[in-house]
């Protein structure tokens, strides 16, 4: 069984790999891909993130080709078909690492383990292994050989996103690291630093974080507020209107692409913006249910984190691994026959402010779950940049994701890890909010409140501004938003 | 009153010009503008109301007894006539030539609904008082047009038609005209033909559109964006239209003028056992326009995204472009430097929160939405674009909530705004209505006429050519 990283280490230590995360500023890569030029790149993985990373790396000039076990080539597998349609070298484990200066380990977490076996045997003396996701190091303890340098490279958003982003001309923030324990030549950070320009995660932003930092975090954003509040929300959501009467297909539509609606204005300015879209009295109406849902949920919260922190949740998860993922198959089944999974949208207009008119409850648990992942983090001692962008800001990613795929795919789309987690959340949350929806109607969720005029009082309306806006997450938040230039020139 | 019908008619204006197949219902009630530009056949198509012009087949029904016909023209023979009549040289005695009165009057004598009591109001309500006795010919043109007007109105038509009744008046005539003709709204349905949009009198209810001698659209102004539409197109096509300057602080490294822009040899696109190009080859030399025909599926955007580094094969066949053979380190974005690209593929992709300025201005950066600061020249340039589209009062609203054709024309402007060395326009024309159609098919014209930029232009449709297009290149579907 393997040998949890983080819990080796001494507390000071941890704190320390938990706390480190600092935006970098653009002038920190105007040597742009040079660090990479004419270096081998071989790519293991050609998924979502392998494949999209890879295009985006051959699209800055840069040399990718892909190494694919013996019998994916044999059987033509839908990597291989993926790789050689997009114009790859393609070859074996043998055939290509040794020729690598760099291998980007971009399989599914689960599979790492087994990977990095296969390949550092192969690996060249002084060569770089790139990994998107620290959970192997962290969560599963691998221990790489001493002369090979160990980078992460993490976009914060899906694969395809990665590459859409990089066609627009524009990125994905991105979140980079180098294992100091596999740091021989020193060279880490010039070499991840290059790699997310070859992808333009430079563009949108780099934060220079720890493996630590980064698994701690994006497991927690993951499975509570990024898809497992979007989840539970989804589900209760849809049975609530649908059990007030209200047209199923409207229901459905308002949910699949409400998360989308609503979390666009969270993206362009934070929970505040994302309140002030609704009238004063539902406004308050949804800061009420917000505060009531962060007292049911903090609970739950807090669990996921210490789960997350003391390794029980990657214990746990790694024993459905070992189990051929009978619960995460289960899972996975169960939400496709949700009723919100099984209605298609229906064919009626819904429009960009009727999204949050009619979806206050929406609204109030996004806020919640938002405000509630970043206390949880920021108090286990990970740093307000990374609790933001592992809350607020990839929360409208994963709401986009519903809107085109509804719950099913998303969590298909999504990584195993992220998808563990969500359910985790969500079989605890369903029954945990059931006192709280029976009072729910659908004044907040699915018509509107129904008011003659629009009226509040004042001294109540200041209160739920001035909390609005005082919260943390909003003060990083602006500053972070600030730095990511799109935002300033399109708004 | 019945409607006006005109079905299928076409007629012959002396040997040069032929009005075609016209269809058009005239409902009581409505009053029209018909515009279209010069030599469009807009006044061609007023005068068969009144009975000109040799019809070669079709047919006109529900036409009034009485139609009157003010224009330059007739203007023009009345002031002549009023001339030929002034033999002052000839009998030694100053003439004065047919006072004001005399000229409305004229109807009286052979037209039994002859209005007097209407002559009298509009004297009256219009002050000529003072002008009846004066000579008809010695009056400003806007009083001329004034009195000809009153002259039809108390005829008492069925229909009056009024050609260009504002040119050459000063900004006082043409209020005064207007409210002439605002006071009979009711009375009598009015055709106006106007050169210029913004002439057009708040009571019009229809547009008519002509173009190349056929009547091309019809619009009821209620109908906003199909106004908006024509009003575009107009003033497009009215405007001497100029390609604006481009920014010159960012241009990419200069090309070798010796190679070609572009050179493909032997292409072979495939997926999975599906060839989509097999052997296709393909050299684009500066300044030489080209046209790409195909039937759907035949690989015309497979072909321009090899071009544009936009599909991944582009890597593993044989492709020179803008100096660079592809797959030796270069990025796409020193290949995309060099491209101004429109396809409907590229609108659908342009979802992006952004106005309507930044659209053209992203041109600059070849991205989709904006990510940099643009420079105060950039800004400058993108609104001489949107002045050129008429769209300067839009320059700060949403793009995403214009219409599909504004879109189109929004995404050509971006293509076009860095002066690209290479354009590429994939069916520009998809999806749109026939005006928009002709509003891009003008700016591509322009475009192919009046600059550096070498034209790749795909369609389908054989009337949507370009004239300065003169290479053709055609590609088969593969079995």
């Amino acid at each position: 069984m393997s040998n949890n990283y983080f819990n080796t280490l001494p507390l000071r230590e941890q704190l320390e790999q938990l706390a480190k995360c600092r935006f970098m500023s653009m002038d920190e890569f105007s040597e742009g891909v040079e660090a990479l030029k004419g270096k081998k790149m071989v790519v293991i993985g050609c998924g979502a993130q392998g494949l999209n990373q890879g295009l985006n790396l051959r699209d800055s000039g840069l040399d990718v080709s892909y190494a694919l076990r013996e019998a994916a080539i044999a059987e033509k597998r839908q990597s291989w078909k993926n790789a050689t349609e997009n114009g790859f070298v393609v070859g074996t484990y043998e055939e290509l690492i040794p020729t690598a200066d760099v291998v980007l380990n971009l399989t599914p977490d689960k599979q790492h383990t087994s990977v990095v076996n296969a390949v550092m045997p192969l690996m060249k003396e002084g060569s770089c292994l790139s990994y998107s996701h620290g959970f192997n190091i962290v969560e599963e303890g691998m221990q790489i050989r001493d002369d090979i340098t160990v980078i992460m490279v993490a976009p914060k958003c899906p694969g395809s996103e990665v590459r859409a982003e990089y066609v627009r001309g524009f990125g994905v923030p991105t979140l980079i690291a180098v294992h100091e324990d596999n740091d021989p030549k020193g060279e880490g950070l010039a070499l991840a630093k290059a790699y997310a320009v070859g992808t333009g995660g430079h563009k949108a932003g780099v934060l220079m974080s720890s493996f630590i930092a980064e698994v701690k975090s994006d497991l927690m954003g993951e499975q509570t507020i990024l898809c497992g509040m979007l989840q539970t929300g989804s589900i209760l959501c849809f049975d609530k209107m649908v059990e007030k009467g209200i047209d199923a297909g409207y229901a459905s539509k308002l949910i699949q692409y409400g998360w989308e609606t609503i979390t666009e204005a969270l993206k362009y300015g934070g929970v505040t913006n994302m309140l002030d879209r609704l009238s004063n009295p539902a406004k308050i109406k949804a800061f009420d249910l917000s505060e009531e849902l962060k007292v049911i949920m903090r609970p739950l919260y807090n669990k996921h984190q210490d789960d997350i922190i003391n390794g029980t949740f990657s214990r746990v998860m790694m024993e459905d691994w070992a189990n051929d993922d009978k619960n995460l198959l289960g899972w996975r089944a169960e939400t496709a026959e949700t009723n919100f999974e099984k209605t298609p949208a229906g064919d009626v207009e819904i429009s960009e402010q009727e999204f949050f008119d009619n979806g206050i409850l929406m609204v109030a648990m996004v806020k919640a779950g938002v405000e509630l992942a970043f206390e949880t983090m920021t108090a286990a001692g990970i740093i307000a940049e990374s609790a933001y962008y592992e809350s607020l800001h990839e929360t409208p990613l994963i709401a986009n994701t519903i809107a085109r795929k509804k719950l099913y795919e998303m969590n298909a789309t999504i990584s195993d890890t992220a998808e563990y987690g969500c359910y985790l959340y969500n079989h605890a949350c369903l029954p945990l909010l059931g006192d709280f929806m029976k009072n729910i109607d659908t004044d907040v969720i699915g018509k509107g409140l129904d008011l003659a005029d629009n009226g509040v009082d004042n001294a109540r309306l200041i209160e739920v501004n001035a909390a609005l806006r005082a919260h943390p997450v909003e003060a990083v938040g602006a500053e972070l938003r600030a730095h990511m230039a799109d935002m300033k020139k399109i708004v | 009153m019945n409607n006006i019908v005109i079905e299928n008619y076409t007629a012959e204006f002396g040997e040069s010009f032929t009005l075609r197949d016209i269809n058009w219902i005239i409902e009581p009630n409505q009053h029209w503008v018909i515009t279209g530009t010069n030599g469009s056949g807009k006044s061609a198509l007023s005068a068969i109301l009144a009975g000109a012009g040799e019809k070669l087949s079709g047919s006109i029904s529900g036409l009034p007894e009485r139609v009157e016909l003010v224009s330059f023209e007739a203007q023009a023979e009345l002031i002549d006539r009023e001339l030929k009549k002034d033999d002052t040289d000839i009998m030694d005695v100053i003439s004065e030539g047919t006072p004001v009165r005399e000229i409305l009057e004229e109807g009286k004598a052979d037209n039994p609904d002859f209005d007097a009591d209407l002559l009298e109001e509009l004297i009256k309500k219009f002050k000529l008082e003072s002008m009846l006795e004066r000579s008809f010919r010695k009056l400003s043109t806007g009083e001329t047009r004034k009195i000809m007007l009153i002259r039809a109105l108390v005829n008492k038509p069925g229909l009056v038609i009024l050609d260009e009744p504002f040119d050459g008046l000063d900004v006082d005539s043409m209020t005064m005209l207007n409210e002439l003709l605002q006071s009979q709204i009711d009375t009598v349905p009015m055709v106006l033909v106007l050169n210029r949009f913004d002439e057009m009198p708040d009571f019009i209810t229809h547009v008519a559109y002509t173009d190349k001698g056929q009547l091309h659209h019809t619009v009821d102004i209620k109908d906003e964006q199909a106004y908006n539409d024509l009003y575009q197109l107009l003033h497009l096509k009215t405007t001497n239209l100029e390609v604006p300057e481009t920014d010159d602080s960012d241009r990419p490294p200069a090309l070798n003028p010796e190679d070609p822009l572009v050179k493909l040899t032997d292409i072979k696109v495939a997926y999975g056992d599906s060839k989509v190009l097999d052997g296709e080859s393909w050299v684009i030399e500066p300044r030489q326009h080209w046209q790409l025909s195909g039937p759907n599926g035949s690989g015309k955007t497979c072909l321009l995204n090899l071009i544009t580094g936009d599909h991944p094969q582009c890597y593993t066949n044989d492709i020179f472009v803008f100096g660079m053979q592809r797959g030796n380190g270069e990025t796409i974005w020193q290949i995309k430097q060099y491209i101004g690209y429109v396809s409907t593929a590229l609108q659908w992709e342009y979802r992006v929160s952004i106005s309507v300025r930044n659209v053209i201005i992203s041109g600059f950066h070849d991205s989709i939405g904006m990510y940099t600061k643009s420079s105060d020249r950039q800004k400058k340039v993108a609104d001489q674009w949107l002045k050129l589209l008429g769209m300067e009062d839009r320059a700060d609203q949403p793009y995403n909530q214009l219409s599909f054709g504004d879109q189109r024309l929004l995404l050509i402007a971006r293509a076009m705004v860095k002066h690209p060395t290479l354009l590429i326009l994939d069916e520009p024309c998809l999806g749109l209505d026939d005006i928009n159609r002709q509003l891009v098919l003008a700016l591509i014209e322009k475009i192919c006429n009046s600059s550096d930029t070498t034209v790749i232009y795909v369609n389908h449709h054989a009337e949507d050519q370009i004239s300065g297009i003169k290479q053709f290149k055609q590609l088969e579907k593969l079995a």
